[in-house]
């Protein structure tokens, strides 16, 4: 008997059926049939500083540091970066940094200025761990910040904010295909779940093709954070930048390939955030230069 | 053939390598690359060799090569990005033919990185800091590993450069895969196998543009997939039509080999597609009936000249 069950196609994308297809096909019931439901704006704050890197890609911790603070206190609205952080973590949390460990890591000096600002802002240390290994880490994690590096992915489209907690699953190889739609599932396993109190963004040097591996023809000084509490809607802007600099390069429209269906999933299926740019605000503060938005 | 035998350098420049290769294989590739894991299991892959080059004072240069099980496979991974600079090597010449594609180079260069293509090597040479004295570096690598020339694969020589006087093939963009998902990375069509490729298949892909076309280029995606037999050639387009034109009747049959392409217009253009015995050719994106049945038939007219059989 013929199998009914409709596949998502490039078709879907052109028609903008996109939705219903993969309601039917690998979401179920779960994909919304109706309106996009309406949801309140989401903040995204993009910080860059022309000096964060040297023309040898060495980062300055100095400025680092001040594009941290920035940052912090612009996305809490706090006037300080003690209570910026503290606004979004607790004293006593047991917090787990996460950030991109292999192929295009994000940069030590990132983790370590996030770090220390903890620190600073009266965190003990003991309580601060990487997080970015299996399931067990996030367990004995009480917030998590999201630090993944900016990069395009060949599997996903983009390997950025989703796809930082592969590991979590468990069973990262299982997301790798037609199911890296629902990589925004992971994010709702019960150890995981609101656990994650900020996404920070290394695009000090992002790479916007052919990722993981790196290649340097693809890669470009950014030089900036790019930051928010709603992992979906910062991931919206990370594509927009990606997505820029790609037709940048070629002088004409380079989409994505596949093209990113776990960012819209995440949202629409899953509940993590917003996918729609007219529901996200972002703000931008320093270099302005090839801003791509 | 291993390191050893292509007598990778031990030092090169003020960089030297360990004596022994890390060695990577199918069990632990994902430890090592994660999920670029995938792009080199897509291909008969057999393992990697990855050799760090180190110096007091400079960055690092990292080397691995892919050993794969073909020189098909290893051009394959090459022919996923013709962007970079041609890196000419010695003894290494470039083919050339102005009737069907041959590999522009074997050796690109950008921004630190060359990617290479000898025999059934494909390297990737990684300068961490690109300088002039490790641009050196990574070419004496190269020199180190590419040694002989072998051609590209039978099916890359099948297309056709030209159809008539208004479509003319982007050799940079042609592609040589054996998965949907190397594909999808070039072209997306769907996130399930819908063409029933796997390590048995070989498939090209590449745009035909239009010459002399007001307005900006209009391109047309041109697929030929060849599978071990016609029996699996049909199934496998029996299942891409049931899934791309569900709304469509089907225009193909086991005997439809001598016919005309089957023409759908979509709402992107007109796509075609037509068994040929074990092959499948599809074109997308076409702007009218007309192209897309030209497109089609001079690639079967070349199929038959060069691959002789459609073993219908």
């Amino acid at each position: 008997m013929k199998d009914k069950t409709p596949v998502l196609t490039r078709r879907d994308f052109i028609r903008g059926t996109i939705g219903m297809t993969l309601g039917a096909s690998i979401f179920g019931l779960q994909w919304p049939g109706g309106e996009a439901r309406a949801a309140g704006s989401s903040l995204v704050t993009i910080v860059r500083d022309k000096n964060a890197m040297d023309s040898a890609k060495n980062v300055d911790i100095t400025v680092l540091e001040k594009m941290l603070a920035e940052t912090l206190t612009r996305v809490t609205g706090q006037t300080n970066t003690k209570d910026a952080w503290l606004s979004l973590v607790k004293p006593n949390d047991v917090i787990g940094l996460v950030p991109t460990d292999h192929l295009n890591p994000t940069h030590d000096e990132v983790v370590d200025v996030v770090k220390q600002s903890l620190i600073d802002a009266g965190i003990p240390e003991k309580k601060i761990r990487r997080a970015a290994g299996g399931p067990r880490d996030p367990k004995k994690c009480d917030a998590l910040i999201a630090l993944p590096g900016l990069k395009a992915h060949w599997l996903t489209g983009i390997g950025t904010v989703l796809k930082n907690y592969i590991l979590y699953s468990g069973s990262p190889s299982s997301y790798h295909k037609s199911d890296s739609a629902k990589l925004g599932e992971i994010w709702n396993l019960p150890f995981v779940k609101g656990k994650t109190k900020l996404v920070l963004v290394d695009s000090l040097y992002p790479l916007c093709d052919k990722g993981p591996q790196a290649d340097p023809r693809y890669q470009w000084a950014y030089n900036g954070f790019i930051a928010g509490t709603d992992p979906v809607a910062v991931e919206t802007v990370c594509l927009k930048i990606i997505t820029k600099k790609r037709k940048a390069i070629r002088g004409e429209p380079w989409p994505l390939s596949p093209p990113p269906i776990c960012v819209e999933a995440a949202d629409k299926v899953y509940g993590l955030g917003t996918s729609r740019m007219e529901q996200i605000k972002i703000e931008h503060y320093g270099w302005d230069h090839e801003l791509l938005l | 053939m291993n390191a050893g035998k292509l007598n990778l350098p031990k030092a090169v420049g003020v960089w030297n390598r360990p004596d022994a290769p890390r060695m990577i294989n199918a069990s632990n590739i994902f430890k090592y690359m994660n999920g670029a894991g995938e792009l080199y299991l897509a291909y008969r892959f057999r393992h990697v060799e990855v050799f760090n080059y180190t110096s007091a004072d400079q960055d690092n240069i990292l080397v691995e090569l892919y050993f794969m099980e073909g020189s098909d496979d290893a051009f394959g991974l090459l022919s996923l990005d013709w962007g970079g600079e041609p890196f000419s090597i010695s003894g290494f010449p470039a083919v050339t033919s102005d009737k069907h594609f041959t590999s522009p180079t074997r050796a690109l260069y950008g921004g630190g990185l060359m990617r290479l293509w000898s025999e059934n090597i494909y390297a990737r040479i990684l300068a961490e800091c690109e300088t002039p004295a490790s641009k050196e570096a990574v070419f004496a690598l190269g020199k180190a590993i590419a040694k002989n020339t072998t051609n590209p694969p039978e099916l890359v020589k099948m297309l056709p450069l030209e159809i008539g006087a208004a479509w003319k093939l982007r050799t940079d963009r042609l592609s040589f895969f054996r998965s949907h998902l190397v594909l999808n990375s070039i072209y997306y069509v769907s996130h399930e196998n819908i063409l029933d490729l796997d390590l048995t298949a070989e498939a090209v892909i590449a745009p035909y543009e239009r010459i002399s076309d007001s307005g900006g280029p209009k391109r047309s995606q041109f697929l030929l997939a060849q599978y071990e037999n016609p029996e699996r050639a049909r199934r496998a387009l029996n299942r891409f039509h049931d899934a791309y034109l569900p709304e469509f009747k089907k225009g193909i049959t086991a005997d439809t080999a001598a016919d005309s392409p089957s023409l759908y217009k979509l709402e992107d253009g007109w796509l075609a597609y037509k068994l040929l015995g074990k092959y499948i050719a599809i074109v997308f994106e076409c702007p009218d009936q007309e192209s897309a049945r030209a497109i089609l038939q001079k690639n079967e007219s070349s199929l038959l000249k060069k691959g002789g059989d459609h073993e219908r």
